[in-house]
């Protein structure tokens, strides 16, 4: 027997983790108010200095509290605070989707006042704002945004920042929440004419026992069977009890190939788009639909969730010049989705 | 019973309020300024004309004409440059004048964000233009007010600003138009607020190191009342008592009651036809007074006087207690420029001035001989008098009765029993009234035989002409009589206090004083509740000028100085020992563990963060067992040789352990997926699947 030595590296803190430990967790930057107030500050600071004037630096003093005060309030304004994010079931590109923000005020006693939530560090912008998050309670809040393109949208971190109470200073705070959401391809009217050709391919009998509405056979009775399924005249002329078999259904057979191996840009955008289109429309037809792509085939199913899978596959599909073609299987209507129409 | 509706909140608008509190701000900005008097009635009425009725119309008053604005603001301009340039208003007060119109124009025009943070700021700069343009106590209330209402206004200005900026118009109107935003209560804690700045102003203000460059500053001098250099009987009418406070006297070490003291100023000798007049002999520089003689067997009952005189009451007399002044120092103001120094003055009258007069409030402290003269000692001094007092002696054309009075008071007797004589017989055979009568040719005349009764002025210009036409050199003198204890712990001498007496020459002795006005007459009778009230304010007014306007590097020693002890002390009840060796080491060491101990706050600070970024407190217990577990399992994989950049998600964690071909990456898979629905997707985590999860991750290495 041989075993593999695991060898353990030895757990030192590394600096940037000591960093990180002893990190400013705030961002702080003047408003445009804010700097006029720290230039006049200064103005009557230096003023006081060569008067000797009391009564400026009286006044150079409320000034400069007011610093210390805001930074203060801003501080309990942001701790306490957890904000968590909700994203949509589903995206679509080009159409408007909430993303909800739901904070939460941990704090006693002391509310939190002008808070604005917004993205940073991902592929979403978005900001939303609240008034007031009074003591132990939480609210939320949404943002609307509009994918511009399918595929994987990584999320960074929520950052929460104030001016309170002043308006001077903006104070921030980053909370790490990285996710992902992958939008689906924009949607576009799936294409009318090609449905009649697939038609022909509907519902049909499978030539096998099953819970359809067809007659399959006549065979005996067995026990235990439910008494509804005997053919009372089959059973009188034979003079026992004869059951009825039904045909068994199978759903249309369907599957969307998307060749994308020489698509890029733009084509492959509106192919990706159609193909989608198509899958949304087989489904909703009540078809098994499979997805045949470049390296990858997805079964037929059907059903929400299977309409999900697809999409989400089709918002990852990229170029792939290399891969071998769509192989569509046997028995099942097949879409071709190229360059072109599909066929 | 229906449930009662709720009642309609009482509050203001949010944009209400805001203005409000903008306009408010304004008000308090431009009380401050004009607190000095400087900036004028009509500016005054415009502005406050200007406060309501932009609060009223201003609205459809906004943003029209601003051709005629500008052209009134430019005209403004140059009016203000060309009274400078022609040396009629210093620099500070034209500017401050410029920033009230900016003010008003504002005032009239504010309908943006940026109108309202404009009015703000030139509030500010008002502020700061009162604060070069005034010392008084009215400053100080003006600016609580601005603290607590520019509060308010920034506050409310930074909600507005928030508000309009998120939102659409409309949306954001309906919300400015809440009653629920700017409620009391809130209105209440902002206050508060302001208080806590102005505690943090009063701790920069008290350590803000005072070291003044010097360059260009603002001479103050806010007048009060004033001493004349001369006195007409003929007045008419009734005096007034005016309580304002002209001296606050510090008596160190002398606890009594109400002071009768007179309180010298000047000597006017010169007589008018009508009253009199000094002589205009300017005082000389003097480094030292001239001693007193004293009489065999008397001893001296030296006493020294810390008096704060009221900025302009003198006109540059300085004013002594009643007694001997043996020396004068000058406390405040204290000034880094030689010019600035006040100089002590000595005119031939005796009478002492200083110099600059326009230096503002003086505070100086008078070291004087409080003995008075015995009339023993001052007879039989002969009528030997020298050429100095020869403008004492001087008789104008008086009245035949008044002579006659004179003789039959005067003559044959002792010149310091014919004083004595001459003063008892006016305050115990006329009467004092304040009420100046109907005017007369000769007041003199009508007073002693007429009328009867008469003022302090009155009685002492009737004994000085009883006595010169008796041959005996008498003068009046004017100043104060009284002094009364205030609550704050100083004498205040007011300006009805004012009086006149009369000094009488015998030689050897130089001018001693006589009051022929009844004793219980002198001084004012301010007893009413405005002359309390106005005594209090002056109490405040002290403190303020004490605390603040005077506050400089050497109280910032002192203040440092009593703190450093109030330590000491502190420290040596913390030892709880009295023997200097041992208290001086034992405090040091407890001291020392004390400052330990809040150099750890900090540590403990980052433990507790540490810790409760570890356990985040705010999650479902699934949640947390998600974080533990996705922790754990990245631990695992950074162990396990895997860099794991930060930010990293765990489905992007997974997919590189995949990419990599690591044989974990399908336990990576799992865990990631179970920990996305348990932290993010609401699904539950039991303990156990954790544990087993992480363990796959582990074995799978």
């Amino acid at each position: 027997m041989t075993s593999a030595v695991a060898v353990k590296p030895i757990s030192v803190p590394s600096m940037p983790r000591l960093r990180r430990l002893f990190r400013q967790q705030r961002k702080l930057k003047f408003t445009r108010v804010g700097r006029w107030y720290c230039g006049l500050s200064i103005g009557i600071g230096l003023a006081a200095i060569n008067t000797g004037n009391n009564l400026l630096f009286l006044v150079l003093g409320l000034m400069l509290s007011s610093i210390v005060v805001s930074g203060v309030l801003s501080e309990i304004a942001l701790r306490g605070l957890e904000v968590e994010r909700t994203l949509p079931a589903t995206a679509s590109a080009g159409a408007e989707s909430l993303v909800g923000l739901r904070a939460s005020n941990s704090k006693k006693r002391a509310s939190s006042f002008s808070l604005e939530l917004r993205e940073e560090g991902g592929d979403l912008v978005g900001r939303a704002y609240l008034l007031l998050l009074a003591a132990g309670e939480s609210h939320e809040v949404a943002y609307r945004f509009t994918p511009a393109r399918r595929g994987l949208h990584r999320l960074g971190a929520i950052v929460v920042a104030t001016r309170w109470p002043f308006g001077l200073f903006e104070k921030s705070r980053q909370l790490e929440r990285p996710d992902e959401l992958v939008v689906f391809p924009r949607r576009v009217p799936p294409p009318a004419a090609q449905r009649e050709a697939a038609g022909r391919v509907g519902e049909r009998p499978s030539g096998r026992a099953g819970h359809g509405t067809e007659l399959h056979a006549l065979r005996d009775h067995r026990a235990g069977e439910d008494v509804r399924t005997v053919h009372w005249r089959s059973s009188a002329r034979a003079g026992k009890l004869i059951g009825v078999e039904h045909e068994h259904e199978r759903r249309r057979q369907v599957c969307v190939a998307l060749d994308h191996r020489h698509l890029s840009g733009p084509v492959l955008e509106r192919a990706v788009e159609r193909a989608a289109a198509l899958v949304e429309r087989e489904l909703n037809a009540g078809a098994d639909v499979s997805l045949a792509l470049c390296g990858a085939t997805l079964p037929a199913r059907s059903g929400a969730s299977h309409l999900t899978a697809l999409l989400t596959a089709l918002a990852l599909v990229k170029s792939a010049p290399n891969a071998p073609g769509p192989l569509s299987p046997a028995g099942a209507a097949t879409f071709f989705v190229g360059a072109g129409e599909q066929t | 019973m229906s449930p009662a509706a709720p009642r309609p909140a009482r509050a203001p608008t949010a944009l209400a309020a805001q203005r409000w509190a903008g306009s408010l701000a304004a008000a308090s900005a431009f009380l401050a300024c004009t607190a000095s008097g400087d900036l004028g009635l009509s500016l005054s009425a415009v502005f406050f004309g200007s406060i309501f009725g932009a609060s009223f119309f201003g609205r459809r008053a906004a943003h029209r004409l601003p051709w005629a604005w500008n052209a009134l603001l430019i005209a403004a301009l140059l009016f203000l440059v060309a009274q400078f340039t022609a040396g009629r208003v210093d620099l500070v007060l034209a500017a401050a004048r410029f920033v009230a119109l900016l003010l008003i124009h504002r005032l009239w025009n504010r309908v943006t964000l940026r109108d309202e943070v404009l009015l703000l700021l030139l509030s500010l700069l008002l502020l700061c233009g009162g604060a070069a343009l005034s010392a008084e106590l009215a400053f100080g209330l003006a600016f609580v007010a601005f603290a607590v209402s520019a509060t308010w206004a920034l506050v409310l200005l930074h909600l507005r600003s928030e508000i309009e900026s998120g939102r659409s118009a409309e949306s954001a109107q309906a919300l400015l138009a809440s009653r629920r935003l700017a409620t009391p209560g809130l209105l209440l804690a902002l206050g508060l607020l302001a208080m806590a700045g102005l505690a943090g102003s009063a701790l920069v203000f008290f350590t803000f190191p005072r070291v003044s460059i010097g360059g260009f500053r603002r001479a103050t001098g806010n007048r009060v009342a004033g001493l004349s250099d001369r006195i007409d009987l003929g007045g008419q009418g009734v005096i007034s008592d005016d309580p304002r406070v002209v001296l606050r006297v510090r008596l160190p070490g002398a606890a009594r009651g109400d002071l009768d003291w007179h309180w010298r100023a000047r000597t006017l000798e010169l007589w008018t036809g009508r009253g009199w007049r000094a002589r205009a002999v300017p005082g000389r520089p003097v480094q030292r007074l001239p001693r007193r003689l004293q009489p065999e067997g008397r001893r001296a009952e030296v006493l020294r006087a810390e008096i704060e005189g009221v900025s302009g009451i003198s006109d540059g007399v300085l004013l002594t207690p009643e007694g001997w002044p043996i020396a004068v120092e000058f406390v405040r103001p204290l000034t880094a420029r030689a010019n600035d120094v006040p100089r002590l003055l000595r005119d031939d009258a005796g009478d002492l001035h200083f110099s600059p007069v326009e230096i503002g409030d003086l505070t100086y402290s008078v070291t004087f001989d409080r003995r008075r003269d015995a009339l023993v000692d001052l007879r039989g001094k002969g009528r030997d008098y020298p050429r100095e007092v020869a403008s004492s002696l001087i008789v104008p054309r008086l009245d035949p009765r008044i002579l006659a009075l004179s003789e039959e008071l005067t003559k044959g007797r002792d010149p310091a029993d014919a004083a004595n004589r001459i003063e008892r017989w006016l305050s115990g055979n006329l009467k004092y009234t304040r009420d100046l009568g109907a005017g007369s040719e000769d007041p003199l005349a009508d007073f002693l035989f007429v009328r009867r009764e008469g003022h302090c002025e009155l009685f002492a210009t009737a004994m000085v002409l009883l006595l010169r036409a008796g041959g005996v050199p008498a003068r009046a003198v004017t100043g104060y009589y009284g002094g009364k204890l205030t609550d704050a712990g100083y004498y205040a001498v007011r300006a009805g206090d004012a009086h006149s007496w009369v000094e009488v020459y015998f030689p050897g002795f130089g001018f001693v004083p006589f009051d022929p006005t009844p004793p219980s007459e002198r001084g004012s009778k301010l007893e009413g509740l405005w002359a309390k009230t106005v005594l209090v304010w002056d109490a405040v007014a002290a403190r303020w000028r004490a605390l603040v306007i005077d506050y400089d590097l050497v109280s910032q020693g002192r203040l440092l100085k009593s703190v450093l002890a109030a330590v000491a002390g502190a420290a040596k009840r913390f030892a709880g020992k009295s023997s200097t060796a041992r208290s001086f080491r034992v405090p040091w060491l407890r001291l020392s563990a004390l400052l330990f101990l809040i150099a750890l706050l900090p540590g403990a600070r980052l433990l507790r963060r540490w810790l409760k970024a570890r356990l985040p407190s705010n999650l479902a217990a699934d949640q947390r067992r998600a974080v533990r577990l996705w922790r754990d399992a990245r631990a695992a994989l950074v162990r396990a040789g895997l860099k794991v950049p930060v930010g990293l998600t765990a489905r992007e964690v997974a997919r590189l352990a995949s990419s990599l071909g690591l044989p974990a990456q399908a336990a990576a898979a799992r865990l990631a997926a179970r920990y996305l629905e348990a932290r993010w997707g609401g699904r539950s985590l039991l303990e156990g699947e954790a544990r087993g999860l992480l363990r796959d991750l582990r074995r799978s290495f």
